[in-house]
C-alpha cells in the first residue's frame, strides 16, 4: 500500500525531501535482502517493499518520525548497515517505513582514560577500530565483520565475536545508549539516564536496558536505538596498521608481543578439552574457528588458493587433489586459530609455554603451514580486522548458517557430528556447494571469559539457482528436525525460517517452547511500551488467548 | 486466629510463620536511617513451590512481601517494609547448594546460601566465587549479587551483574520462568544437566534480559529462588602487593593502567580509615592503626590458577613492578601498618563478628555511587567539605573505590562511623548522610542502587527511566505486591 | 553484453553494503573510510553497487520503471570501480562495476538519457572532443614541434595526446614534456595532431556505446594504416580505454602511459634528474590508472559449477580485482626525483578515492564533482602534503577547481611536470 500524501509530506517535513524517498526501485533496494529467496512465495529475493524509505538525520528527526508512524499506524522498521533478510519489511499487508539510519554515522566522542567511545548507528567497527587503535584500544567486532554496525550489534541483535574471549560480547560491552521508543519517548539507559554520563548501562535499581535486548535485541522492532557507548579494550599492538599483501589477500605483520596460530586436535573430544583449558588458563586475545567456514573438506585449498593473487576461485579445483594439500586438509580437519597478545613480552612468552602445554595435554598440535609466515600475517588481518568476513560468500553468493546453538564447548560437541552427517546428506545431491560437512565457524567463546560456544554451519546455495535455493530451504527444514529429533533445540535455521512463516505458525512453535511464558512477558511488555503496535514481529511474542 | 496467618500456615507450615513481638521488631528496622515500620508477618519458605504459593496470595490478598535471603545486621533499608501490612520471606530455609559444575566453572545454590557457607564447599572442587569486599558471613550470595555489590576483581567483571548468570524466578504476578540460557528449556534443573546445560549465559531468553530486571531490585520484581554463578578457579598461588601513597590523585594514572592492562585478580584503592576498618583494629585513642597506614592504598592481589600458577604470579609481579617505576611508585608486600598475609587474608574471607563496619562505633553509613575515576577527587572533596560543615571529622571517613567493568566505572564508597546509641550523633549524620547524597548526586555521581532516601533523589532526575520501570513494574508484578514503596514503585 | 547477462550478479548480491567501503583492511580513520562518493553524496542504498544491481533486477523483473530518480541514482555515479575491487574481496563470481556500466548503456540505449549530456554528445559527434573545442585547435599544442604526423607517415609509437590535455591550457605542458622524453629516448615517435580523435572512453562510461564504439574503429584503424605497434598516452582515461576497451573493438597495439614510460627509462638508467625540488607531495592514483588500468586478458566462456554449486568459469575467467593496476610506475618516478617527499593517502592504490570527474559526472553533476574531488583535497591535506600530483588530466582539471572554489594552498601537478622541474 501506499504512503498516504499527508503522511509523506509530515515526513518529509522533517527530514527534507532529499532524504525521502517512494520511488519504487529505491524501495525494491531496501526489499531485496539475502536470504528473502529462501523464505519468500515464489523464491523471490524480495521482502515486502517498504512505503518509503527515510533518513534522519539526528534523534529528534527519529523521534519526530516515530510520533508520525503512531500517528498514521505505520510500521516503523530501522535500518543501519542492513544484515539478514528481517531487516526488511516483514508483511505485504502492514505499512511499514524503513528508517535508514545512514546519515547517523558519527563517533560522537572518545573517551580515552575511562575506556569507553560513543557512536551512532551507521558507525561500523572498522571506523571505530582504526580510531581507537590510534589511541592503543581495540573493541569487540563481531562474527559479521567489520562492516556491520556497532549499535546494531550491541543493541538490536546479539554481539559475540572472536574477540569476545577476551573483550566480552557487545551486550557485555554496552554502555548507557539513547533509545527511542516505538511511542517517540528517549530513554537514556542506565548512568546517561542520571545525568552522570555514558560509562553504565545498569539501573537506576532494575536495568531498563533489560527490557531492550537479552539473547538477541529486538532486531528493529522497538524503536530505534540513536545512540550508544561501547567499551574498549586495551590494544597492545602498533598505533596503525602496516597492512601489507596484496589485494584480496592482506597481511598483517605480527608484532613481537603477538602470536598468531592455527591449531588443530585430532578429534572433538580434545577440541572441547582445550577449549576449557583455554578458559582455564585465560591466555589469548582472539579466539575462534574461522577458517573451516569454507568447509574442511575445501577449507585449506581455498586460502591458500586465496593468497595467491594469481588465481581464481576455479584453480581450487586441482588444487585440492594435490597429495600436499590433501594432507594439510586431513591435518587441519579439526582445526581454530587462537591469537596471543602479551602486554609485555614476558607475558607473551608465559602464554605462549602455557599454549605449549596446553596442546601437550590434550593432544592438539599447531598447523605448521599456517602458522608459516605468509598464513599467519593473513590470519592476523584476517581476524584482527574482520574485513574479510564475506567470505561466508564466496562459493557462490548465498550462504545460510544453520545449527549455532550456543552452550559450553561439551554440549556443542554433542550436536557436532549430528550437523556434519547433516550436511553431508543434504549437499549430496549437488543441489548446495558440497565442501564438506564440516563447514562450522563460531567464537572460541561467546562470552567474556570463556564459558560458552557455538558452531554455525555455512551452507552455501546459488540464489540464482532455483533448485539450489529449495535445497537451502529444505536443509534449514532438515536442521531442524535433525536439532530437535537429537534433544537440541533448533538452531539460527529457525530464526530464518520464521521470516516466511505466518504469525500462527511461529506462535504455536513459541507456545511449545519450554517456558512459553516468557513471550507473555514480552506481549506485556510491548503493549506497555508499543501500544500502537508500530514495531513488527521480530520482536517475539505470544497472543494473550494463548496464555 | 487470623485469617491471614491461617492462611500463611497453610502454605509453608506452623512453624514456619513467626509474629512474636521481638521477630516482628527486628524487622521493623536496619541500620540505616528509613522510617521504622513493622511487618505483621515472617514467613519462612522451603521451596519453589511454596514461594508461588506466597506470591499467588499476595496477590489475592493484595498484601505486601518483602524478601529477605541474608542475615542482620542489614543496612541498606530495602528489607524494612515500606508499608503497613507487610510479610517478611525470610529465604533461609532455601540454603542448598544445589549443583557444582568445575569444568564448567559454575555453581547453582539456593538464596539462602551465605558466602562462609559456599566457598568452603567450591574449595573442595577447587572453585571459588568472586567476593564482594568483606561481606557479612551471613550475607546471601544471591541477594548479594541481585544487588550488584560491586565483587573484587575486575577483571572477571565483564558486565557488572557478573558472576551472576541465570536465576529461576517467581515473578510478583506468581507466574515461574528461568532467567538465560535456562529459559528456553526444562524447569527441572536436573533435566537440564542430564541434557548438559549448565545455565552458563545470563543473556535473554529470548529479547529480554530477564535477569537484569531483577538486579538492583530491592526484591521488587520476584523472588529470585535459585541462581548460577560463575565461578574462579581456587589459585594455587598468590601474592599481594601494597602501592601507597600520599594522596588519592597520585594513584589515579596507574590504576587506570592496571585495569586497562588486566593486571591483578583483587584490585582496590583505599584510605587509611578504611584499611583500619577492614583489619578490624580502629578504634579511639592515641596510636590507632589508621595513623599508622599511608593515607592512600593501591592494593592488587595477584594470582595464578591452572597451568604454571608461579610464573603467571611472577610475570604479573614484573610487570606491575614495571607499571609503578613508570608512575614513580613503589610496590611493596608490607606496609606500615600491616603485611601482605594479614590483608589477603582479610580481603578473602567474610567479615569476622561483629561486622567489620560496626567495629569502630557500632554504626556505619554508607554513601556509594558509580563513577568514572577521575571524578572521584572531586567527590571527595565534595563529601569532606559536607562532612566538615557538620563538624564530622574527616579522618574518620573510610573511603573505599573499587574498580568495575575492566576500569570503565568504579564503585566509590563513603563509610562513616557513628554510635547509634547517640541520639545527636544519629541525627547529625543522618543530616550530613542525606546532604551530602543530594550534593553528590548534583555533580553527577551515578546513585545506581538507590536505597532509602536516595530514590527520590535519582528518579527525579530520570523522569524517563521513572516511567519505563513503572511499566516494567505493572508487567511483572502488576499488584504491587513485591516490597511495595522501594524505588519510584510508590503506588500500587 | 546485455544486462540480462548481469541478473544472477543481482541474484547474488547478497547486500553486504562491502561495496560503500574501501577494502575494510585497509581502513584507517573514520573520515577516510569510505569508497563510494555516490552513495557517500546521496546516501540512499540505490546509489551504492549494491543498491544499482537490484535496479537492474527491479527493471528486468518489470517491479519498477525508469523514473527520474532512477535516473539520477545511475548516472550519478563516476564508475569509480571501487565497489568493484572491495566486493571482489570475498567474491570471484561478481562484477558490479561492468553490471553497473550495462545498466548506464541499458538506460541510454533506451532512450533514458541524462540532458545534461546531450550538448556533450552532440559535440563529441561533430568535433571528434568531448570538450565542444574546435577540431581544428586539437592539434595546436605541437605546433613547433619536430614529430611525424602519422595521417601521413608511419611509426612504432603513436603518442595520443587526449582531449583534456590537448585543449587545457593549464595541462598542455605534460605533452610537451612526454614528446621531448620520447623523442630523447630515441624512440620513433608520431602524433595524429590535429587528426587525433577522441578516444571514446568517456562515451562509453556516459553510456553511448555505439558512439564509442565509431571512435574505436576510426582510431584502432588509423594507427593500423600508421603502422603503429605501441600507443603512449599520458591520460589515464585514454589508457584506460586503450588498454581495457578497445582491445574488444580488435585492437592488438601495446598500450603504456606515460608514468610507465618514465619509470622504464629510470629503471634503465636512462634517464637522470638533476635538480631538487623540495617539496612534500602525495600522489592520488587515478580510478583509470590504478584499480582499473590492469592488463586486460580476452575471455570468452562461461559459467560452471564445480563442488556442486561453486561457480567459476570455463576458461577461467581473467580477474579484474585491482591487483595489477598501474601503482609503482607512478611512485617510482616520484621517489627518484630529488627533494621530493612522498607521502600516502589513507586511500590509495586499489583503495583510491575517486577525483569525482569520471563517469560523465563532471559534465552532468557539477556540484557533486566538485564535492568528490574536495573530499580528496582534503585526504591529501590531512598529509601534511603541499601538492597533489596525479597522472590524468581530469583528475588534475577537478583537483585544480576544487582548489580555486575553496581557496586552498594545496598546488596540483601532473607527474610529468614534476619530470619537467626536476630535469
Amino acid at each position: 500500500m501506499a504512503l498516504s500524501r499527508d503522511a509523506y509530506r509530515e515526513f518529509e517535513d522533517i527530514v527534507g525531501k532529499e532524504n525521502i524517498s517512494d520511488d519504487p526501485a529505491f524501495l525494491d533496494s531496501y526489499a531485496f535482502e539475502w536470504l528473502a529467496e529462501l523464505v519468500r512465495p515464489n523464491q523471490s529475493h524480495f521482502m515486502p517493499r517498504p512505503v518509503a524509505v527515510i533518513m534522519p538525520a539526528s534523534t529528534e528527526e527519529v523521534q519526530a518520525i516515530i510520533r508520525i508512524c503512531n500517528k498514521y499506524k505505520i510500521k516503523a522498521k530501522p535500518i543501519s548497515t542492513g544484515w539478514y533478510h528481517w531487516a526488511a519489511p516483514l508483511k505485504e499487508e502492514d505499512d511499514t517505513l524503513q528508517i535508514d539510519l545512514r546519515r547517523m554515522n558519527r563517533i560522537l566522542e572518545i573517551d580515552e582514560k575511562n575506556m569507553y567511545a560513543v557512536v551512532e548507528p551507521y558507525v561500523i567497527c572498522a571506523q571505530l577500530q582504526a580510531e581507537v587503535m590510534k589511541l592503543g584500544y581495540d573493541i569487540n567486532i563481531i562474527g559479521a565483520g567489520s562492516s556491520t554496525s556497532i549499535v546494531a550489534s550491541a543493541c538490536a541483535y546479539a554481539g559475540p565475536g572472536p574477540s569476545s574471549f577476551w573483550m566480552g560480547n557487545n551486550s557485555d560491552n554496552l554502555l548507557g545508549m539513547e533509545w527511542v521508543t516505538p511511542t517517540g519517548e528517549i530513554i537514556r539507559t542506565g548512568s546517561l539516564g542520571s545525568g552522570s554520563g555514558w560509562f553504565c548501562s545498569e539501573g537506576p535499581g532494575p536495568s531498563v536496558r533489560g527490557i531492550c535486548r537479552g539473547t538477541l535485541g529486538s532486531r528493529g522492532a522497538m524503536g530505534v536505538y540513536t545512540k550508544c557507548a561501547i567499551k574498549l579494550s586495551h590494544w597492545p599492538g602498533p598505533r596503525e596498521l602496516d597492512v601489507g599483501g596484496t589485494v584480496p589477500a592482506y597481511r598483517l605483520p605480527i608484532p613481537d608481543n603477538f602470536r598468531v596460530y592455527t591449531i588443530a586436535v585430532p578429534d572433538w573430544d580434545a577440541w572441547a578439552d582445550i577449549y576449557y583449558r583455554i578458559y582455564d588458563n585465560e591466555i589469548g586475545y582472539i579466539f575462534h574457528r574461522q577458517f573451516n567456514l569454507a568447509g574442511a573438506d575445501l577449507g585449506p585449498a581455498l586460502w591458500l588458493n586465496y593468497n595467491d593473487p594469481t588465481k581464481t576461485l576455479g584453480d581450487i579445483e586441482e588444487l585440492v587433489e594435490k597429495p600436499e594439500i590433501k594432507e594439510l586438509t586431513d591435518e587441519m580437519r579439526i582445526s581454530f586459530q587462537l591469537i596471543m597478545a602479551g602486554r609485555s613480552m614476558r607475558d607473551i612468552e608465559l602464554q605462549d609455554k602455557v599454549l605449549d602445554e596446553i596442546l601437550a595435554e590434550a593432544g592438539g598440535w599447531k598447523v605448521k603451514r599456517f602458522c608459516e609466515q605468509d598464513m599467519a600475517e593473513f590470519t592476523n588481518m584476517y581476524l584482527q580486522r574482520m574485513g574479510h568476513k564475506h567470505m561466508n560468500f564466496v562459493w557462490v553468493g548465498g550462504y545460510l548458517g544453520s545449527w549455532m546453538q550456543s552452550g559450553t564447548p561439551d554440549w556443542v560437541k554433542g550436536y557436532v557430528p549430528i550437523a556434519i552427517e547433516g550436511l553431508y546428506r543434504d549437499a549430496a545431491n549437488g543441489l548446495l556447494v558440497e565442501c564438506g560437512g564440516d563447514a562450522l565457524m563460531g567464537c572460541g567463546s561467546q562470552i567474556g571469559g570463556g564459558g560458552m560456544t557455538g558452531l554455525e554451519q555455512f551452507v552455501s546455495y546459488d540464489p540464482a539457482d532455483s533448485d539450489s535455493i529449495a535445497a537451502g530451504t529444505q536443509h534449514m527444514i532438515d536442521a531442524v528436525e535433525d536439532a530437535t529429533s537429537n534433544g537440541f533445540p533448533p538452531g539460527k535455521e529457525q530464526l530464518y525460517l520464521q521470516v516466511g512463516q505466518k504469525d500462527e505458525e511461529i506462535w504455536a512453535s513459541l507456545e511449545k517452547s519450554a517456558q512459553p511464558m516468557i513471550y507473555h512477558f514480552q506481549r506485556k511488555i510491548k503493549e506497555a511500551f508499543d501500544p500502537n503496535n508500530i514495531g513488527d514481529r521480530m520482536y517475539s511474542i505470544l497472543p494473550e488467548e494463548t496464555s | 486466629m487470623d485469617p491471614k496467618k491461617e492462611q500463611l500456615i497453610g502454605i509453608v507450615g506452623k512453624e514456619n510463620v513467626l509474629d512474636d513481638p521481638q521477630t516482628l521488631e527486628a524487622y521493623a528496622g536496619d541500620q540505616s536511617f528509613v522510617l521504622p515500620i513493622k511487618p505483621w508477618f515472617v514467613v519462612k519458605p522451603k521451596n519453589m513451590s511454596e514461594v508461588q504459593e506466597l506470591v499467588k496470595w499476595a496477590n489475592e490478598t493484595r498484601t505486601p512481601l518483602v524478601p529477605v535471603s541474608s542475615g542482620p545486621p542489614h543496612f541498606h533499608g530495602d528489607t524494612v517494609p515500606s508499608v503497613p501490612g507487610g510479610v517478611i520471606v525470610e529465604l533461609f530455609l532455601m540454603n542448598h547448594i544445589l549443583n557444582i559444575d568445575r569444568r564448567n566453572k559454575m555453581v547453582v545454590i539456593e538464596p539462602g546460601v551465605t558466602y562462609s557457607q559456599l566457598e568452603p564447599e567450591l574449595a573442595k572442587e577447587g572453585l571459588r566465587v568472586t567476593m564482594p569486599l568483606l561481606p557479612r558471613g551471613n550475607k546471601s550470595v544471591i541477594a548479594s549479587l541481585l544487588e550488584r555489590q560491586p565483587t573484587v576483581i575486575p577483571r572477571y567483571n565483564y558486565s557488572m551483574p557478573e558472576p551472576l548468570r541465570n536465576c529461576g524466578v517467581v515473578w510478583g504476578n506468581g507466574e515461574i520462568t528461568y532467567t538465560g540460557e535456562s529459559g528456553n528449556a526444562s524447569y527441572s534443573l536436573e533435566e537440564q544437566w542430564r541434557g548438559g546445560l549448565v545455565q552458563v549465559d545470563p543473556k535473554g531468553p529470548a529479547q529480554t534480559d530477564f535477569f537484569r530486571l531483577l538486579t538492583g531490585a530491592q526484591g521488587s520484581m520476584g523472588f529470585v529462588v535459585w541462581a548460577s554463578i560463575k565461578c574462579e578457579l581456587l589459585p594455587s598461588a598468590r601474592k599481594l602487593f601494597f602501592v601507597p601513597a600520599e594522596k588519592l590523585e597520585d594513584l589515579i594514572d596507574i590504576s587506570y593502567q592496571v585495569q586497562r592492562l588486566r593486571l591483578g585478580d583483587e584490585v582496590m584503592l583505599a584510605n587509611n580509615s578504611q584499611l583500619a576498618n577492614m583489619l578490624g583494629k580502629n578504634g579511639n585513642g592515641a596510636g590507632v592503626l589508621r595513623d599508622e597506614l599511608p593515607s592512600w592504598v593501591l592494593i592488587i592481589g595477584v594470582a595464578g590458577r591452572a597451568l604454571f600458577p608461579e610464573e603467571k604470579v611472577d610475570v604479573q609481579e614484573k610487570d606491575i613492578a614495571d607499571l609503578a617505576q613508570q608512575f614513580g611508585l613503589k610496590l611493596l608486600s608490607a606496609i606500615p601498618g600491616t603485611t601482605d598475609k594479614e590483608m589477603l587474608d582479610t580481603i578473602l574471607n567474610p567479615s569476622d563478628e561483629p561486622y567489620w563496619k560496626l567495629k569502630h562505633k557500632g554504626g556505619c553509613a554508607d554513601i556509594f555511587f558509580l563513577t568514572t575515576l577521575d571524578k572521584i577527587p572531586q567527590y571527595l572533596k565534595t563529601m569532606y567539605s559536607v562532612a566538615d560543615t557538620f563538624a564530622y571529622p574527616t579522618p574518620e571517613i573510610g573511603v573505599y573505590i573499587q574498580p568495575q567493568h575492566h576500569g570503565v566505572s568504579y564503585h566509590c564508597e563513603f563509610n562513616l562511623p557513628f554510635s547509634p546509641k547517640d541520639a545527636k550523633e544519629v541525627a547529625q549524620v543522618k543530616e550530613l548522610y542525606s546532604k551530602a547524597s543530594q550534593e553528590l548526586i548534583g555533580q553527577g555521581a551515578y546513585f545506581a542502587r538507590p536505597y532509602g532516601m536516595w530514590a527520590n533523589m535519582v528518579f527525579n532526575r530520570d523522569a524517563q527511566s521513572t516511567i519505563a520501570l513503572k511499566k516494567i513494574k505493572r508487567v511483572f508484578d502488576p499488584n504491587n505486591v513485591m516490597n511495595p514503596g522501594k524505588l519510584c514503585f510508590q503506588e500500587s | 553484453m546485455a544486462l540480462e547477462d548481469y541478473r544472477a550478479d543481482a541474484l547474488r548480491c547478497t547486500r553486504c553494503a562491502y561495496c560503500k567501503w574501501i577494502p575494510l583492511d585497509l581502513i584507517k580513520s573514520w573520515r577516510f573510510s569510505k569508497g563510494c562518493p555516490s552513495i557517500e553524496y546521496s546516501n540512499f542504498h540505490s546509489y551504492s553497487a549494491g543498491g544499482r544491481l537490484v535496479t537492474a533486477l527491479s527493471l528486468m523483473e518489470g517491479r519498477s520503471e525508469v523514473t527520474d530518480q532512477v535516473i539520477d541514482s545511475v548516472f550519478k555515479c563516476q564508475l569509480c570501480g571501487n565497489c568493484d575491487v572491495t566486493c571482489k574481496l570475498c567474491r570471484f563470481d561478481m562484477e558490479p562495476l561492468a553490471a553497473l556500466h550495462e545498466l548506464r548503456l541499458k538506460l541510454v540505449e533506451d532512450g533514458h538519457v541524462l540532458p545534461q549530456h546531450k550538448p556533450v554528445m552532440e559535440g563529441f559527434r561533430k568535433l571528434n572532443n568531448m570538450l565542444n573545442k574546435p577540431k581544428a585547435q586539437r592539434g595546436d599544442w605541437a605546433d613547433g614541434l619536430q614529430v611525424k604526423d602519422l595521417s601521413s607517415t608511419k611509426a612504432e609509437v603513436a603518442f595520443h595526446a587526449g582531449c583534456r590535455y590537448s585543449y587545457d591550457g593549464d595541462l598542455r605542458q605534460v605533452l610537451t614534456t612526454s614528446i621531448d622524453l620520447i623523442q630523447n629516448a630515441g624512440v620513433d615517435l608520431g602524433i595524429m595532431g590535429k587528426n587525433e580523435s577522441c578516444c571514446g572512453g568517456r562515451a562509453y562510461h556516459m553510456g553511448y556505446s555505439p558512439d564509442y564504439r565509431k571512435a574505436a574503429e576510426r582510431n584502432i584503424k588509423a594507427w593500423a594504416n600508421a603502422g603503429v605497434k605501441t600507443v603512449v598516452t599520458p591520460c589515464a582515461d585514454c589508457y584506460h580505454t586503450f588498454k581495457r576497451l578497445y582491445p574488444g573493438a580488435g585492437s592488438q597495439v601495446e598500450v603504456l602511459h606515460m608514468v610507465e614510460f618514465v619509470s622504464r627509462l629510470i629503471e634503465e638508467g636512462k634517464l637522470k634528474f638533476t635538480k631538487s625540488i623540495p617539496m612534500r607531495v602525495t600522489y592520488h592514483d587515478p580510478c583509470h590508472l590504478g584499480r582499473q588500468g590492469e592488463p586486460y586478458v580476452p575471455w570468452q566462456g562461461k559459467e560452471k559449477k564445480i563442488f556442486g554449486q561453486a561457480v567459476v568459469y570455463d576458461p577461467p575467467r581473467p580477474r579484474y580485482n585491482g591487483a595489477q593496476g598501474i601503482y609503482e610506475p607512478p611512485r617510482n618516478v616520484l621517489r627518484s626525483i630529488p627533494g621530493l617527499e612522498l607521502v600516502e593517502m589513507e586511500r590509495s592504490k586499489e583503495a583510491s578515492w575517486c577525483c569525482g570527474a569520471g563517469g560523465g559526472v563532471r559534465e552532468a553533476y557539477p556540484e557533486f564533482s566538485a564535492w568528490t574531488a574536495n573530499e580528496r583535497i582534503e585526504e591529501a591535506k590531512s598529509t601534511t602534503a603541499d601538492a597533489i600530483v596525479s597522472a590524468c588530466p581530469w583528475c588534475e582539471r577537478n583537483f585544480i577547481d576544487a582548489t580555486k572554489q575553496n581557496d586552498t594552498k594545496m598546488k596540483v601537478f601532473d607527474v610529468m611536470e614534476l619530470v619537467q622541474q626536476a630535469l
